[in-house]
């Protein structure tokens, strides 16, 4: 028996190869992603222990909020202290910048890789090592690191413009260096500036300050004890930590990031997973029904049902572990392939070696074997009831569940995942449960829904069919009655088409509502009529700008007022809970944004001593204006802010604000997330022609300065409407590129079982052919019914797609999305894909049908 | 085969009593089989005839337990088939009725030999290698064993089916048309050697056709009109079958 289960896939090599192919396809994806995460992992952790460098250990300011590139600097008065403890071998004193310090190249291109940081450095003998050229060791000079110098042509000897925090300067390249090791330079793509410690400090903006200082150990002394001694030497207000303990933090972060980055990838590898499962389902189906004769023979001879069952199983296992092998090598290159598509969208991914662990490897083959077998369970629960006397009867046909339980299955499945859903969207507190919730909800949704679909599948398929039959007579009645006549495989044929297009079209409304929203938030918020952000753009608020910049736009006459805005995460403590901050010069904010403040207001408020919030934190919170809010900062001050406005529009400001006043009192970095600008003279009011010639005046004056720092982009309401609308859509180009994906998969699966009925049709296919059907008449017919059945798939898919995502939309905060927009243009659109997919589909069977030979067709049996 | 066989099927190898095949109700009925009584002995080569839609097949199909009966009881040697569950109906198929039919006899992928073996393998025990030798060689299939069902004649095909019939060495063959699609030398050669496995190694077989010619190897026909036994025919030459055969359809 196990022998003519493994003959027969040797003998059906398409039959096997349709099967396999979702199969390897899904374990591809899922091994891809865990390649591509654990490779980049082991990259990061290498970088990590690098990046600590060869100090023993480290004094910095103890931190507890905000980000690690928010901690505070010390005097450096601190360093004399150490100098004296016993068994210290050295002291490197130091000062860096994260996003802030960007060289300028040849070309007056400002060099900043889309992701990866600029970083500013003082010079640190321990992990910097000289390639070429000297370490920076008087004012005015600087070196970088040697992939930097590489890749944009930096010749040591010339002079280069630096971007720093608060200002633009002049540079000479006086080295290039290798970071972490004096033989390879450890790169994740960042660009690194490094200069002597004094000209660090004072173009760094840390006067008279240190961010950390490093410590070297006198060889044989105990590393704890010295630690202490120098943790008492330099008081509590600093902290000593070990290189182990910088090395973790690193590693942590970067982890962090890599954990991001393979939830995302990994939520997209099972939706292939997903949808596989439907294909590989349908596929098992339409071979056990195939092979219904040769079971049913095999059933007159004495196989026992179990028997029947178990080859059919035994058939799933070899299927899946035969696929499990390929697809774990297509996962590798898959794997390479997916740094090199990430790396073209704008990202730098660290090249290193290929990480193939075993916890892929168990993954790949419970997805390969598992989906596989679990996909073969309800055929080969059917294929146990095949009766003999299929063997001697022509047309005998699986049993299928009965209409009505199915509406039942499929009816309960839909209710309580769609229970689940509201769970998850609305009631739900935790992210955690908000996915657990959602993501069980919708795929009970999709498999009800499945369930239920033949149950529609015919009339729906008789309907779209009509149109086809009109046009094209008797072909075209063939493929419509094709596609209806088998309700149950049209609809699981069309299921893996179906989740494709639900999830397409979820993104669809979702981006399309947040598109409008934040539109509508430009229109209506805006007054500013000039904008400055980071040349860079991307969603990254620690990229930031010069603070030099803004003010020179300001000395200009052609611009009468510039605000400057600043950002950072979960940095300001307010009863125990870290909150977002937003910063604005509160005199002529509300002249620049319009927040929608209902009590209060900023202009004449006390820049240092104030506090603006959105009305939800305000209830919440119980406070109105006049009353005092307590807030901690990352430099552990706390500040008595008084609330001066509460406003109602969460979509500029997030839900916190304070003045710059209050930002530079507490924050370390000073780059500017944003800045607006209004225009002397200009109103709205004014006719078509003088705002557009003080708009062109505008322009005029402040093309010199973008020119002059190329790490900023300055953009008219309408331009920057424009690039912001742009950013959005490349954004949400990328989600639909990787939904994408699983239409690729949806349209693997129609043309699997288009081929298998075409197979199953053989004799059918010979009569019309012998009764007159031309090849070209033949090929027409499959076409279409494969078009009648992704259309009927891809609507199905939509409906439940807009419903997600009207519901998804509806749960997001208004923050981010509060209009509801269906984008009906772009659906349309989507059944037309889905239905050129379906042509797509249908090129090789159809081609395959119209080759039989009609005599041999005939007597097929 | 058993240890005490009741008397009355002591010489009976497959047997019906009062076997009643309804099919359909009220006005769509159709009473395929209508109280058959019929007994296939020991060693005896016994024909089923009639006309088409008289019933002869489902015979077959009800007394071969891959059918069931509406009313009335089918013997495999002494054991009923009507209370037997669909795991012991099917045990009692592999190990002890063998089947011809007409087509689609052998699984495609199979040689041969892997055919003629398969419901020992279904069963998980070893053919008995000098039984099945010896088939082998009295169908002439020496040379062409190792060949799959599509490289061989259909002739050579039906060969192996019977092969593989007598292979577990059966209390019963039921076979379905077995020369139905064969022309008349070749059909002549299967029935010849069906005629020897009753002669030379006692085989029972039940034979259905419509080939008075094939009809004429059997030991007995048995005549079926509209689901009943109407007559039967000892020692049956093609002459005297198809002289009865006239009688029947006047």
């Amino acid at each position: 028996m196990l022998r003519l289960t493994i003959k027969n896939l040797l003998d059906k090599k398409i039959r096997f190869a349709l099967t396999t192919l979702a199969v390897i396809v899904s374990v591809a994806s899922v091994v891809g992603v865990f390649v591509l995460t654990d490779s980049l992992r082991a990259s990061f952790s290498g970088l990590a222990g690098d990046i600590a460098g060869g100090s023993d250990l480290t004094v910095r300011v103890a931190q507890d909020l905000g980000q690690e590139f928010d901690r505070p600097p010390f005097d450096e008065a601190f360093a004399d202290g150490i100098d004296v403890v016993d068994g210290v071998d050295d002291v490197i004193p130091g000062v860096f910048s994260f996003n802030d310090t960007v060289i300028i190249d040849d070309d007056g291109e400002a060099i900043r890789p889309q992701g990866p940081p600029t970083l500013g450095f003082s010079w640190d003998p321990t992990t910097f090592f000289i390639a070429a050229g000297d370490a920076p060791d008087a004012l005015g000079e600087f070196a970088t690191d040697v992939s930097t110098a590489a890749d944009n042509g930096l010749i040591i000897g010339q002079t280069y413009a630096i971007d720093g925090p608060t200002r633009q300067e002049d540079f000479r390249l006086v080295g290039t260096f290798r970071f972490g090791s004096p033989d390879e330079h450890t790169s994740l793509g960042q660009t690194m500036a490094a200069f002597e410690l004094e000209q660090a400090q004072d173009f760094l903006n840390r006067p008279g300050q240190y961010d950390a200082i490093a410590v070297v150990v006198e060889q044989g002394e105990d590393v704890a004890t010295v630690q202490a001694a120098i943790q008492a030497a330099v008081g509590q207000e600093l902290e000593v930590v070990t290189s182990e303990v910088i090395e973790d933090e690193n590693a942590e972060g970067f982890d962090e990031f890599i954990s991001i980055f393979n939830n995302i990838l990994l939520a997209f590898a099972f939706i292939i997973v997903f949808v596989s499962t439907f294909i590989i389902n349908n596929t098992f189906q339409i071979v056990v029904s195939q092979r219904i004769r040769e079971l049913g023979l095999l059933r007159a001879i004495g196989a026992t049902g179990n028997q029947v069952a178990r080859s059919v199983y035994f058939e799933a296992l070899l299927v899946g572990l035969f696929s499990t092998v390929v697809g774990i090598l297509f996962g590798l290159l898959l794997g390479q392939g997916l740094r090199g598509a990430l790396n073209s969208l704008g990202f730098s991914l660290p090249a290193g070696p290929i990480e193939l662990q075993t916890r892929t490897i168990v993954w790949a083959a419970a997805i390969g074997v598992g989906v596989t077998m679990l996909s073969a369970i309800v055929p080969a629960r059917r294929s146990r009831t095949i009766s003999p006397i299929a063997a001697i009867q022509n047309d005998q046909r699986l049993a299928g569940a009965s209409l009505t339980r199915r509406l039942w299955v499929g009816g309960v499945m839909t209710l309580i995942g769609g229970a689940l859903l509201v769970v998850g969207l609305f009631v739900a507190s935790t992210t955690t449960n908000v996915l657990t919730n959602v993501a069980i909800g919708a795929v009970l949704i999709f498999i009800g829904v499945n369930t239920l679909s033949p149950s529609f599948a015919r009339p729906v398929a008789t309907a779209l069919g009509a149109p086809i039959a009109r046009l094209f007579g008797t072909t075209g009645e063939i493929a419509r009655g094709n596609a209806a006549r088998s309700p149950r495989r049209t609809a699981s044929t069309a299921g893996a088409l179906m989740i494709g297009l639900a999830l397409v079209g979820m993104a669809g409304v979702v981006g399309s509502s947040l598109t409008k929203t934040f539109l509508n938030t430009l229109d209506n918020a805006v007054e500013a009529d000039y904008f400055v952000q980071s040349s860079s753009g991307g969603f990254d608020p620690s990229v930031t700008f010069a603070e030099e910049i803004a003010t020179e736009i300001d000395s200009l006459p052609e611009f009468d007022s510039v605000v400057r805005y600043r950002f950072a995460q979960s940095s300001m403590r307010i009863g125990g809970v870290d909150k977002d901050v937003f910063a604005a010069d509160f005199d002529l904010v509300e002249r620049h944004l319009d927040a929608d403040i209902i009590t209060g207001g900023l202009t004449d408020a006390d820049p240092r001593g104030s506090i603006a919030l959105h009305q939800d934190p305000a209830e919440d919170l119980g406070v109105g204006v006049g009353d005092t809010l307590t807030a901690t900062f990352p430099d552990g001050e706390t500040d008595e802010l008084t609330v001066v406005a509460v406003f109602t529009d969460s979509s500029i400001f997030g839900n916190w604000l304070v003045d710059n006043d209050v930002w530079e009192a507490h924050f370390v970095r000073t780059g500017l997330a944003f800045a607006s600008a209004t225009v002397t003279g200009f109103s709205d009011d004014l006719p078509q022609a003088e705002q557009d010639a003080l708009l062109e005046q505008a322009a005029a004056a402040i093309a010199p300065v973008a020119e002059q720092f190329p790490t900023i982009v300055a953009e008219s309401r309408v331009e920057f409407r424009q690039s912001q609308q742009d950013q959005l859509n490349s954004f949400l180009a990328v989600i639909f590129v990787l939904l994408a994906l699983s239409l690729v998969i949806a349209l693997i699966g129609i043309a699997n079982t288009l081929a298998l009925s075409v197979f199953e049709r053989t004799r059918e296919i010979g009569l019309l052919r012998a009764v007159g059907m031309t090849r070209r008449q033949l090929r027409r017919a499959i076409r279409w019914e494969a078009v009648i059945i992704a259309v009927f798939g891809a609507i199905l898919g939509l409906i439940l797609g807009v419903i997600f995502g009207v519901a998804a939309v509806i749960a997001i905060p208004d923050t981010f999305i509060s209009i509801v927009s269906v984008p009906y243009g772009q659906l349309v659109v989507y059944v037309l894909i889905a239905a050129i997919a379906g042509i797509l589909a249908a090129i090789l069977p159809a081609r395959r049908a119209a080759r039989l030979n009609v005599l041999d067709a005939i007597s097929h049996e | 085969m058993t240890d005490a066989p009741p008397p009355a099927s002591a010489a009976a190898a497959a047997r019906a009593e009062g076997a009643t095949k309804i099919y359909g109700s009220g006005d769509t009925e159709v009473r395929a089989l209508d109280g058959v009584d019929v007994s296939f002995n020991l060693g005896e080569f016994t024909a089923i005839m009639g006309p088409s839609g008289s019933g002869k097949s489902t015979l077959m199909h009800c007394m071969a337990g891959l059918d069931t009966l509406t009313s009335g009881e089918v013997y495999i040697g002494a054991t009923p088939l009507s209370v037997q569950s669909e795991k012991d109906l099917t045990l009692l198929r592999r190990d002890n009725v063998g089947f011809v039919f007409q087509a689609f006899n052998l699984i495609p992928t199979l040689t041969a030999m892997e055919n003629i073996t398969l419901p020992a393998d279904l069963a998980g025990r070893p053919a008995d290698a000098e039984w099945v030798d010896k088939v082998i060689s009295t169908v002439g299939l020496t040379n062409r064993i190792t060949h799959r069902p599509n490289e061989l004649s259909g002739g050579q095909q039906q060969r192996v089916a019977v092969s593989r019939a007598l292979a577990s060495q059966p209390e019963i063959i039921f076979a379905d048309e077995p020369t139905g699609n064969l022309d008349s030398t070749t059909g002549g050669e299967i029935l010849a050697f069906m005629r020897s496995a009753v002669d030379e190694y006692g085989q029972t077989i039940a034979m259905v056709t419509h080939d008075p010619t094939a009809a004429s190897y059997a030991d007995r026909v048995i005549f079926l009109v509209d689901g009943k036994i109407v007559d039967e025919l000892s020692d049956p030459t093609p002459d005297t079958v198809l002289d009865m055969m006239k009688s029947l359809g006047d």
